[in-house]
């Protein structure tokens, strides 16, 4: 990305009235998109007969994405590529990109609401995730939670309600903490500074948790906790832990977006974000709305941090980096600003990842995710669900 | 300073050979040091190590480098090349940029040791990848380059690794890379054979971890798995860093793999590969992979899945522990010795697998300057060049029975058959060993009673 391809300075407000806002949208996801897109792009400039079709393919890109998803399930299904084809294999990864895609929703929220708020890309966000991580075994060991959960359902309902919580609270208040010491000050700096700070704070992390923590995998204890299969579709196996790994991300962003939608709170953060100056006069706490929204995206990257440990086991101090980078890539995928926007976005990575690995060989899966976050911000630098540039100008 | 013209110093020893030539022949009988006829031998030759010495590697490479020192230190008071005394020049390959090895330090420390007209050889590098970059600066020049620690095929045999050029590395032809220890290639094969012939496998999915070390062993296993009747159903190509596998072993388990081959090391993923092979139902699926398998870190990787005992059953090969040889005790001993007054862990040399390697490698070093001086008439030979192809043409028949057993070289520069290997299955939570095998010189492989 480059900056000055960004949304225009603080408070300068979007040309949108507030009418025009979807609900779940904190802001305009002007987000990365360039101020004006000439018709064609700088693609048309340069050469004039591709004009057309970049033209073509701005438009119909979230179509074209369906488009390659769909034809990636079939060719997994009908065995091309090294897959090797088969209905259990198709229903396994989409199970598995499901599974993925709740982790990446999940930790994208945390990206896209702090960007709809202060207009930062908060590097240090995937850090929080892992840092979380770590959060939820320290905690799990101090309350012993290991054997209660495995005792009996009664037990495993009590810990997770005292895990996640507890957990969820303990990131939360780390968010609240790196953005009132790193980010507060320089809110009106120049916008790189901020940036810079944000990557700093990632490095800070990730010494600490490499020094605390060591440079191995942490078994976390918790992959024992949830067992047993859900149900079986013609030999696809779906176990109990799948269904609560993505029905807990579905559960949490529905009561995000009931939040933002229903309560003060909400409002205050919708008002923030369409225009910092004007909810400052109109009375409401900017500090406060903005320390909640990181209270908000780093309990969330705590539940993600919870339900990956629950299926993998491990954590480990420079896991962040890796997530919060495909995170990032699926908020802008959604729009960045755009909280349903980033939830889709996460479920899309994941079947990206997932089909793209099964079809070209694993090592293209993340080639392919890259590969498509250039396609967005070539092609639609608002996300497939930001508004049309077209329509805004 | 250790830069020396030979020439001059050459024509030195020519002017005193004619004062001393009657006392070349009077052998002193000095009984360890053996000279011979290299009394009257008259300078100095360096030799020198390219090792990893600091940063992230300060906990392996500077064990075979003090191990290599101490091999000078020894033929020194051993009087070992008579009338000349050998000078030893420590280098470290790592840079503070990588924080450990680095190929382009290694590039570096090998121009400067090939321009220095005294160097007739250098034990190192440590790292596969380092070696790939100095062999071809050493070849140009002639430098006898023995590591202690590389066992990439590829470095030496065409065709062995699709990452490497071989014959590109030795463009003039010279072969100046010597190693002792074997190849990887070799434990693929032995892996491929407990897969077929011991577990009776047929259908394997071999990963790798796009390294040097895991593309070259899941070659050679891929091959040999072949060769015995076996199928390869699928493969996966991840990086280092990756830390879900469940993609693929849903594939595997389409295509009914019944063996999951880990061309990697338990830091790679191995370990997490075994936890996802769980989650996909593969349970009864055996994974199978080489000595990067085999630590502690697999096995709690393995059981950090929600199958706590996922690594049960888990088979691979790793060369045999040096420490335990008997032909290694003096030399444990005598590296206690030298070094008790450097800080732990540099003070005992078992702490490293490598250290008896480090010098083993000066010693055959050591041993054919030894043999190119008295092919010279017990005389520095006065051109640089024709001295190291000496040096070059006496290690390529070299025999010399070290710490770590036999050593020779074949023409590729490898430690030539038999290679020894142990058969290691986790079992009760630990690596248990289950037997030894031995490739023998026709490349059959048997179980060494």
């Amino acid at each position: 990305m480059s900056e000055e391809t960004g949304p225009q300075g603080t408070g300068g407000g979007h040309e949108v009235s507030a009418a025009t806002l979807a609900h779940g949208v904190l802001v305009v996801p002007a987000g990365l998109a360039p101020r004006r897109v000439e018709a064609g792009g700088l693609a048309g400039r340069v050469l004039p007969p591709l004009r057309g079709l970049y033209r073509l393919a701005a438009r119909n890109f979230p179509l074209l994405l369906l488009g390659a998803i769909v034809l990636s399930l079939l060719g997994v299904f009908l065995g091309w590529g090294r897959s090797a084809g088969g209905t259990v294999l198709l229903g396994e990864q989409i199970r598995n990109a499901l599974v993925l895609g709740a982790i990446y929703a999940l930790i994208a929220i945390g990206y896209t609401m702090v960007y709809g708020i202060i207009e930062l890309i908060n590097f240090a966000h995937g850090d929080v995730f892992t840092l979380s991580g770590f959060y939820a075994f320290l905690i799990a060991g101090w309350f012993g939670l290991g054997g209660l959960a495995t005792g009996s359902l009664g037990g495993l309902l009590l810990a997770l309600l005292i895990l996640f919580p507890l957990t969820m609270a303990a990131s939360g208040l780390t968010g609240m903490a790196i953005e009132r010491v790193a980010y507060r000050r320089l809110r009106d700096a120049p916008r790189v500074a901020p940036l810079i700070t944000a990557v700093g704070v990632s490095f800070l992390l990730e010494g600490f948790m490499l020094v605390k923590f060591g440079p191995d995998n942490v078994t976390t204890h918790n992959a024992s906790w949830i067992s047993g299969q859900a149900f079986n579709v013609g030999g696809v196996s779906v176990g109990v832990k799948d269904i609560f790994i993505v029905g807990t991300a579905i559960v949490l962003m529905f009561a995000l977006g009931a939040f933002v939608r229903g309560t003060r709170a909400g409002k205050a953060m919708r008002s923030t974000a369409q225009d910092r100056q004007a909810a400052l006069l109109c009375g409401i706490n900017i500090n406060r709305t903005i320390s909640v929204t990181f209270f908000i995206g780093s309990a969330l990257a705590a539940a993600a941090a919870i339900i990956y440990t629950i299926n993998y086991g491990v954590i480990q101090w420079s896991l962040g980096f890796r997530f919060g980078i495909i995170a990032f890539t699926a908020a802008v995928l959604g729009g960045i600003g755009n909280i349903v926007g980033a939830g889709i976005g996460g479920f899309l990575i994941g079947m990206i990842y997932v089909f793209g690995g099964s079809l070209a060989g694993g090592e293209w899966s993340e080639a392919l995710i890259f590969a498509v976050l250039v396609l967005i911000l070539t092609f639609r630098p608002v996300g497939l669900f930001g508004i049309d540039v077209a329509t805004r100008a | 300073m250790h830069h020396r013209d030979l020439g001059v110093l050459s024509l030195v020893t020519i002017a005193a050979l004619g004062v001393l030539s009657a006392c070349g022949t009077t052998s002193t009988s000095n009984t360890s040091g053996g000279a011979g006829g290299l009394a009257s031998c008259h300078g100095t030759v360096s030799v020198a190590t390219d090792l990893p010495l600091t940063g992230g590697d300060s906990t392996d490479g500077p064990f075979p480098a003090y191990g290599a020192q101490l091999a000078v230190t020894q033929a020194n008071s051993n009087h070992t090349l008579g009338g000349c005394t050998l000078k030893y020049i420590s280098k470290d390959d790592s840079s503070v940029l990588k924080n450990g090895h680095d190929p382009a330090q290694g590039v570096a420390n090998i121009t400067a040791l090939a321009a220095d007209s005294s160097v007739m050889g250098v034990v190192g590098p440590f790292n596969s990848s380092v070696a790939l970059a100095e062999i071809p600066v050493a070849s140009q020049d002639h430098l006898p380059l023995i590591s202690p620690a590389n066992t990439n095929p590829g470095l030496t045999k065409v065709g062995t690794n699709p990452l490497i050029d071989t014959a590109s590395l030795y463009k003039n032809g010279v072969r100046s890379y010597f190693r002792v220890i074997s190849t990887d290639d070799v434990q693929g094969k032995m892996l491929a054979y407990i897969a077929t012939h011991e577990l009776n496998l047929k259908k394997a999915y071999v990963f790798d971890d796009q390294e040097i070390y895991g593309v070259g062993i899941s070659v050679a296993f891929k091959q040999s798995f072949a060769a015995d009747g076996g199928t390869v159903v699928g493969t996966a190509s991840l990086p280092g860093s990756t830390t879900t596998f469940s993609t693929q072993m849903s594939d595997a388990k389409s295509k009914v793999a019944d063996l999951v081959f880990f061309g990697g090391l338990s830091g790679t993923g191995a370990g997490l590969a075994r936890r996802d092979m769980g989650t996909a139902g593969l349970t009864s699926v055996k994974e199978m992979g080489g000595d990067g398998l085999v630590d502690t870190k697999f096995i709690t990787d393995a059981n950090s899945g929600a199958n706590t005992h996922a690594a049960e059953g888990v088979e691979a090969t790793s060369a045999p522990d040096v420490t335990k040889l008997s032909s290694a005790g003096s030399f444990f001993s005598q590296y206690a010795a030298a070094y008790a007054s450097l800080p732990a862990p540099y003070n005992d040399g078992k702490k490293e697998p490598y250290t008896a390697y480090g010098y083993d490698a000066m010693n055959v070093l050591i041993s054919a300057i030894k043999a190119a001086i008295t092919n010279n008439g017990g005389q520095l030979p006065s051109d640089t060049m024709g001295f190291r192809d000496a040096v070059l043409a006496q290690l390529h028949k070299v025999s010399y029975d070290g710490a770590t057993g036999h050593v020779a070289f074949d023409q590729n520069g490898d430690v030539p058959a038999p290679f020894t290997f142990t058969h290691y299955k986790v079992s009760g939570g630990a690596w248990t060993a289950v037997e030894t095998l031995v490739e023998d010189a026709s490349g059959n492989i048997s179980v060494k009673s």
